[in-house]
């Protein structure tokens, strides 16, 4: 068997799959648990730093709270780094620290995939410059229907998750019907 | 910056050339650069106006408008974006592998799964990125 791949994913990749498993109500996608799918399929990295920023986000009651608790539950299968001491700065192009980390991890590691939600915003351009352009940068819907294109999550699910995340996020819907076409609607 | 001009003629209500005029009048400036002023204006509150957006993505994901287009209307980064981001999608991530099915919730989670219903309504769920 060959080893799996290598992913490094960001805090907000880790609590969007998170989302839908925690969400009880009904316009939430049921049936399938993207997060733990998405930490057996690849071996996933992240800075230490991830940690604590689950941390801070627990505690409010809320649903992101709520997707916080549910990703601290499962840190048992992210390998962890501690990134903070070997990068001094954030890197260019005004990206946050916690997104810095990630990407200067991967660049390190070699990493085969980089899966970000930053794509929203012109962040998506400097997230691809500071990856030297390795085409490796994919997003959680992305992901999502690779998934279920290997018979790996349900494409019914998938679409139901894609709906979900339209609905209760302001993520550019024409971007997520464009890969709704292109990789589900062939599958049916 | 002087940039080539193009002569535009057309025909508007007396009434709002009537309105045009006097405040051309009172600020002292021409009736062209009223209208400059205005257009300008207008182009950029749509450049911002969210419905306009979602249309000018769906007709550019569609192939009805071309890159540059995009880039004259949103500007250079916003318009690099969008097509990068529409690159991506033919893009295949690498696979993913499942050896032996997925382990139950028990032993994958240390504890029980959390569940929110919307007990607390004041709190929006939009909030991460």
């Amino acid at each position: 068997m060959e080893a799996k791949a290598v992913a490094v994913v960001d805090t907000n990749v880790l609590l969007n799959l998170a989302t839908p498993v925690v969400d009880g109500r009904q316009k939430a996608p049921s049936g399938s648990d993207p997060l733990k799918t998405l930490l057996m399929v690849y071996n996933v990295h992240v800075p230490a730093s991830v940690l604590g920023e689950l941390t801070d986000a627990t505690g409010s009651g809320d649903l992101l709270s709520a997707a916080a608790d549910l990703v601290l539950q499962a840190a048992d299968h992210l390998t962890t780094h501690n990134v903070e001491a070997q990068l001094g700065e954030p890197l260019e192009y005004g990206l946050d620290r916690g997104e810095s980390e990630c990407i200067w991890l991967d660049n390190d590691a070699g990493a085969d995939l980089f899966i970000t939600d930053e794509f929203n915003t012109t962040n998506y351009l400097f997230v691809i410059l500071a990856l030297d352009d390795r085409n490796i940068l994919f997003t959680t819907p992305h992901i999502l229907c690779t998934l279920a294109s290997h018979e790996i999550l349900p494409s019914e699910y998938v679409s139901a998750a894609l709906t979900y995340y339209i609905d209760t996020k302001s993520w550019d819907a024409q971007y997520i019907d464009q890969l709704r076409h292109q990789k589900l609607e062939q599958l049916d | 910056m002087s940039e080539k001009k193009t002569r535009v003629d057309f025909n508007a209500p007396q009434s709002l050339v009537k309105r045009a005029d006097t405040v051309v009048e009172i600020l002292d400036i021409s009736r062209t650069r009223l209208l400059i002023d205005a257009l300008e204006d207008e182009l950029e509150n749509l450049a911002n106006d969210e419905e306009f957006r979602r249309r000018l993505s769906d007709a550019f994901y569609h192939d009805r408008i071309d890159y540059d287009t995009v880039e004259t209307i949103l500007g250079r980064e916003e318009a690099m974006r969008m097509k990068l981001l529409r690159a991506s999608i033919d893009q295949s991530p690498a696979i993913p592998q499942l050896e032996d099915g997925l382990p139950s919730d028990d032993e994958f989670y240390n504890g029980e799964i959390p569940e929110w219903t919307g007990a607390n309504p004041s709190v929006d769920d939009e909030s991460n990125g």
